[in-house]
């Protein structure tokens, strides 16, 4: 799903960034609404996606306003579930 | 009666003789059905103490109200007995078409007593039931055997058998429906195996009756559209299936791995969801009314792991792959093909395997003990093979078909075993996620995460996200979890829906369809006491709160890497808390006004 819209499982950023917002923006800039639908909405994170700065959930690390520093790793998983 | 049929059949194997019994409304209403059901049967009618492999224990297959409707993913059942990888009340649920088939038939329940003198299977068309001679089947693998009982009762039969595994009382055998689906955990099919009975075989030409049609319809479609409106029930699982969770788990650094020593592997992703869709899916698969489709069709085409299948799921592909260091997708799916085939339970086995390689990477046992098999972490060869030779009973393959408690305990290191009152633990690590933890503490058949799924919450953020580091507020949301799991459980719904529905929409459909009026608070204190009965049940097969920890491991050393790194559970800090709050005293025993306040007595 994410990976489809973006067409690749991992990319590097290299763009000075100080917040999760700031990258989030320029990743839906670059893949447009196939992206954007499972992230944000009317400028929020949209709850549909999990969000990982460095393993830990954005929505406990000040969601797009989470800072990040060089070497940091962001994951964005679709709406997942299991058992 | 509406929802349920009403009657149950009861089949001694000692005797032949064949019943059928009139189903008590009151017990219907106040324990559902399923589990539920089935627990409160055997809580009447066996000493918790039994030998599980004895003729004295029961084995009961039974569906819920749910169950043969079109209610969303209404394909469930349970079979229900005294487990005997751990002594307490098993209660494992399967999918697939054989307990809507049950209530075709005309049945609530079917309880098997006693044992046979010679193999059987039993063959019930509608009111006809028979126990027909099984000695040409003992010995068969799962897919043989369905299909010879297809060939010799009807093509359209539903079959439930066990495997070689369960012949033999492999401790953490399992039955097996429509092939490829699992009543997974605490052996029960080694009970099966215990009474000579190889299959049910099951055609029903009736119907389940619905008390509102109207209502129930509407309630129907509001749920089915909730689901499928939901990214999760309505698209994520269909397109990967579980095992997507496997990336995640990684990700936040609670990814058991290499029985337990870390909680990060970084090769997941060769065995996760994404990558099993791109190289061996065939398609997705579904259960009876199943609108998710979470199940896949499988193929490997390495000539060295080669076959066809089903799976593998999440907790599938981590016990053969992270548990055991191994990273290789066909490995890992091919030990979960001999699994379905055999007929054993891939968690037991998987983290049996894993246990049996850290006493070899320990030098407790070597080369003469696995049969000059190197068992060393991420050997994916190996790890087949182990779960060959546990499926045919030779080699190595005999000890580890004792599960892994029984196994460490015997070279002297039973705190290697990554098992809570002896059932090993699933695929999410409490010191990487507190709150699934105390679930695995205080589960009533031990190590398990289905009972009170908290990484709902925890990790995937449904119906709303904690923080999965937190102790505050995780024992309540465990008991809540908890309680309604085993409400649903015992309704033949299947506990996917609840990524698109909740307690509202459930007991609406349930109410239009049995006439009985349930609100979300009755259903779930309909769970409440199920699962305070279970506990009693254990309690009296002489567990006790000495038996709700973790592996010491667990409480006391940090996972070393990953994202999770210095991180161990905190379960002590919530226990205490929880047992409170379920209305248990300082020993975990529930007082006489919880029971009382659920209507909980000796006979219901």
């Amino acid at each position: 799903m994410v990976r489809d819209a973006t067409g690749k499982s991992e990319e590097e950023w290299n763009a000075p960034a100080a917040t999760l917002g700031v990258l989030v923006r320029d990743l839906i800039a670059r893949y447009g609404v196939n992206l954007q639908k499972w992230v944000m909405e009317k400028g929020e994170m949209n709850g549909l996606s999990i969000i990982l700065v460095n393993g830990r959930d954005a929505r406990h690390t000040g969601l797009l306003e989470t800072p990040l520093k060089p070497d940091d790793t962001v994951v964005i998983f679709p709406p997942l579930a299991g058992g | 009666m509406n929802g349920w049929i009403g009657k149950y059949l009861r089949v001694n194997l000692t005797t032949r003789k064949i019943t059928t019994e009139v189903l008590d409304p009151r017990l219907a209403r106040d324990y559902i059905g399923a589990r539920g059901l089935g627990t409160r049967f055997m809580f009447n009618e066996v000493d918790p103490k039994v030998d599980p492999l004895s003729v004295a224990n029961k084995l009961i297959f039974a569906p819920g109200p749910f169950s043969g409707t079109y209610a969303p993913s209404a394909g469930r059942y349970d079979v229900v007995t005294k487990g005997p990888l751990n002594g307490t009340i098993a209660a494992s649920n399967s999918g697939g078409s054989f307990g809507p088939e049950l209530k075709y038939a005309g049945y609530d329940m079917v309880i098997l007593e006693g044992k046979a003198a010679k193999p059987v299977y039993l063959w019930i068309h509608n009111d006809k039931v028979e126990i027909r001679d099984a000695g040409h089947l003992w010995g068969k693998i799962v897919p043989d055997a369905t299909d010879a009982l297809h060939a010799e009762t009807d093509e359209e039969a539903k079959v439930a058998c066990i495997g070689p595994a369960g012949e033999r009382q492999v401790l953490f055998a399992c039955i097996m429906n429509e092939m490829h689906r699992a009543a997974g955990r605490s052996g029960v099919g080694a009970v099966m195996g215990s009474k000579n009975l190889k299959a049910l075989a099951v055609v029903g030409t009736g119907a389940v009756t619905v008390a509102d049609k109207d209502a129930f319809k509407a309630a129907v479609m509001k749920a089915r559209k909730m689901i499928q409106d939901h990214p999760v029930g309505g698209t994520g699982l269909r397109v990967y299936g579980t095992d997507v969770l496997a990336n995640i788990l990684n990700q936040i650094g609670a990814m058991p791995t290499k029985n337990y020593q870390d909680g990060y592997f970084p090769t997941t992703n060769n065995i996760g969801g994404e990558s099993l869709t791109a190289k061996i899916l065939e398609r997705p698969k579904g259960c009876f009314s199943c609108i998710i489709s979470c199940g896949r069709t499988s193929r490997v085409t390495n000539p060295k792991f080669a076959g066809r299948g089903e799976g593998p799921e999440y907790e599938s592909a981590w016990a053969f792959g992270p548990d055991c260091g191994v990273d290789n997708l066909d490995a890992v799916t091919k030990a979960n093909y001999y699994c379905n085939e055999y007929g054993m339970d891939t968690i037991t086995m998987g983290s049996t395997i894993a246990c049996a390689m850290e006493l070899y990477e320990k030098g407790l046992i070597g080369l003469k003990e696995t049969g000059g098999i190197p068992l060393d972490f991420g050997n994916a060869e190996a790890v087949v093979e182990m779960v060959r030779l546990t499926g045919i009973g030779e080699g190595f393959g005999k000890k580890l078909a004792l599960g892994s408690y029984r196994l460490a305990e015997s070279y002297g290191h039973p705190e290697l075993s990554m098992t809570v009152k002896k059932q090993e633990m699933p695929a999410y690590d409490p010191r990487g996620v507190q709150g699934i933890g105390l679930n695995y503490a205080t589960g009533n058949r031990g190590g398990c995460h289905v009972r009170g799924y908290t990484i709902s919450a925890e990790v995937l953020g449904v119906p709303v996200k904690l923080d999965k580091d937190t102790t505050d507020g995780k024992a309540q949301l465990d008991i809540t979890f908890q309680n309604l799991t085993a409400a649903l459980d015992s309704s033949g719904a299947c506990l996917f829906t609840t990524f698109g529905i909740g307690g509202d929409e459930l007991t609406s459909m349930l109410s239009s369809l049995t006439g009985v009026t349930y609100t979300a608070d009755e259903f779930m204190k309909c769970g409440d006491r199920i699962y305070n009965l279970e506990r009693l049940w254990n309690l009296k097969a002489g567990l006790s709160s000495k038996d709700d920890t973790l592996p010491e491991r667990l409480l006391k050393e940090p996972i070393k890497s990953g994202p999770s790194k210095g991180s161990i559970s905190k379960l002590p800090q919530m226990l205490p808390e929880y047992y409170q709050l379920r209305g248990w005293d300082k020993n975990g025993v529930p007082t006489d006004k919880k029971l009382k306040e659920l209507n909980l007595t000796e006979q219901g």
